[in-house]
């Protein structure tokens, strides 16, 4: 393990575009959140603040936080498929690594890269949510921090399946490519053809609706409103969803399929 | 008689005892003999046996880049695998390195079924040099030696045998061609592995690199190392190895000793007035192994123990005027385009 944590950071500490990548996630990010946060729509009745509020930045966070998701896939893309198209996988090999140790290096970057997002969201998040929320106390802060770990899995789904994909295609421009239009296109032409109880079970769709867009009208309207039924299911903005624990569930089954058919084809093919 | 009865009873049960004691002595110090030796000679026969491969095969398509390619190295050889461009030299290789999936057939390394770990056994430089070109030298090295479990220290060691420990620093993509095949050579020789499979070593080298490459080989060779080379080049495989085999279109043409295989026999060149009567009387009188004639001239492989005198004299005695008369080193080199023909 330790061996395997020390060879995959031999090969990615001095790669100039895994910094610049992780740069870009962690300044795109934190620049949305500013730029959002200084944004004031004032309509009678709703609060954009509250969005940045505890324990509301949570899901707020995690959501805008889910759009870099792509940035991360694209990296672990990168990474694996520097070693497939340069050989250095098959030199790697030669020189005694098994298969399954390069596979679990791989798995050790997503690992790596996830919680490099999670500690990005969580300091985000606490530095808003200590600047927005105007009456603290200790329960709200921590009320929705459960999100995060979703948002892990979810980091976690999006580099999987790119894993997967750059392991099928070997090519870093076909890879990303198609697993862009995978996500924007093809899943979603998919899921329109399929019937309409079928659809929320596409992997894509599992995935992203596990960091889900926030309840606007719920969380700005606060209690002022005290209208907590108006969310975008109910007044048919989005389509219907599954309940949260499924969604969870069925993400980590799509993560170890796709881990699985990832190891078969790296398994079964030449270098 | 009751004293007799009790005393060879006794006596029945010291002989049994001091029977069955020293017995058991025996057999406990027969049996810490055999553990002790039975290792050593374990040891002895997985040393000798390297690498065995049985009737490889594999294609790409309807081309088949390896066909029953049966190979068997024992310690301390050092290997040639000789062949033109396309004769499945890189595919036996890569089979045997495990990157690539054989379609039939097996192989055995130190007469056991491969593992990963066992590759960490083998300095291996297969095609051309494939490192990550965004690290320095000694980080691409440091990979191999993480994967290798060599201690990072001996990256010191094989830059300088390789020459290339003032580049230690730089990016792997700002080497030529025969920088890189350097480095691929020291990534091999990391960890002083007991086994080199070594792919075309003197690719994109100039000639002085290639001397110098061809040294550490052989250095290598003489402090016991096994050594698989493959090469297109017939000088390089004479030079280093002492057994071959030869291949051509993924198949096996030969295989033995250098010195068996491609034995060197001399070319006796001559030119005289009859060619054609002097070429058939040196057959009939038993004087060659073979005779060729060539435009103006005959090609004639003398039989053992005969001399050009010997056929001077025998050209005189039948009346041919020789008006030329010398003799040819045949190359290796003919006898290799010989075989792959």
């Amino acid at each position: 393990m330790k061996r395997l944590i020390q060879l995959e950071w031999t090969k990615i500490s001095s790669y100039g575009f895994f910094r610049v990548i992780l740069i870009l996630t962690l300044s795109l990010f934190l620049l949305t959140v500013f730029v959002f946060s200084r944004i004031d729509i004032s309509m009678p009745g709703f609060t954009w603040r509250n969005l940045f509020r505890f324990p509301d930045v949570w899901p707020s966070f995690a959501w805008v936080a889910s759009w870099f998701n792509l940035l991360l896939a694209i990296l672990v893309i990168t990474i694996a498929g520097n070693e497939f198209t340069g050989k250095t996988l098959r030199q790697q090999v030669m020189a005694g690594l098994s298969r399954e140790e390069w596979l679990a290096g791989k798995g050790i970057l997503i690992l790596g890269l996830a919680l490099f997002g999670l500690v990005m969201v969580s300091l985000a998040g606490f530095i808003f949510g200590f600047i927005f929320t105007g009456d603290l106390n200790v329960g709200i802060i921590f009320e929705k921090m459960g999100i995060l770990l979703v948002y892990l899995v979810q980091a976690i789904g999006y580099m999987v399946l790119g894993l997967l994909f750059i392991s099928v295609l070997r090519s870093n421009a076909l890879a990303i490519i198609l697993y862009l239009l995978y996500f924007i296109m093809i899943e979603p032409i998919i899921r329109g053809l399929c019937p309409v109880e079928i659809r929320p079970w596409f992997p894509v769709k599992i995935i992203s609706h596990l960091t889900p867009l926030p309840e606007f009208f719920q969380i700005t309207s606060g209690e002022a409103l005290g209208n907590n039924n108006m969310t975008f299911e109910s007044i048919g903005l989005m389509a219907r969803q599954l309940e949260g624990s499924i969604t969870i569930i069925m993400a980590m089954v799509y993560i170890s399929v796709f881990g699985l058919l990832t190891y078969l084809v790296v398994k079964k093919r030449d270098l | 008689m009751e004293y007799w009865n009790r005393t060879s009873r006794v006596l029945g049960i010291l002989v049994l005892f001091g029977s069955i004691i020293p017995d058991f002595f025996v057999f406990i110090s027969f049996y810490l003999l055999h553990s002790v030796i039975s290792p050593v000679f374990e040891v002895n026969t997985r040393q000798n046996m390297i690498l065995e491969t049985k009737q490889l095969s594999k294609s790409y398509g309807s081309i088949k880049a390896a066909e029953d390619i049966s190979l068997s190295v024992d310690s301390g050889t050092a290997f040639g695998l000789l062949g033109p461009n396309g004769s499945g030299k890189t595919t036996t290789l890569g089979i045997i390195m495990s990157v690539l999936k054989a379609d039939r057939g097996s192989y055995k390394w130190f007469d056991m079924e491969p593992e990963p770990e066992t590759y960490r056994r083998i300095g291996s430089l297969v095609e051309v040099p494939n490192f990550f070109n965004y690290l320095s030298l000694k980080r691409n090295l440091e990979v191999i030696a993480r994967i290798r479990g060599t201690d990072t220290s001996d990256i010191q060691r094989v830059l300088d045998i390789t020459g290339l420990l003032k580049r230690s620093s730089s990016r792997f993509d700002t080497l030529s061609l025969g920088m890189k095949q350097r480095l691929a050579l020291a990534a091999a020789l990391l960890g002083n592995p007991e086994v080199l499979v070594l792919d075309e070593p003197a690719n994109g080298l100039d000639p002085e690199g290639i001397a110098e490459v061809r040294k550490i080989i052989i250095q290598q060779k003489e402090q016991g190392k096994t050594i698989i080379m493959a090469s297109h080049i017939l000088d390089e495989v004479e030079k280093v190895c002492n057994h071959v085999a030869i291949l051509k279109k993924g198949k096996t043409l030969a295989s033995g000793k250098v010195n068996e295989l491609l034995v060197t026999d001399d070319i006796i060149v001559i030119d005289s007035d009859n060619n054609e009567s002097l070429k058939k009387g040196l057959e009939e009188k038993g004087l060659v192994k073979s005779a060729e004639l060539k435009d103006d001239i005959i090609e004639i492989i003398p039989a053992s123990g005969v001399s050009s005198g010997h056929i001077n004299r025998f050209a005189t005695d039948s009346g041919i005027v020789i008006n030329q008369l010398y003799i040819r080193k045949s190359t290796l080199e003919e006898q290799f385009l010989e075989l792959v023909k």
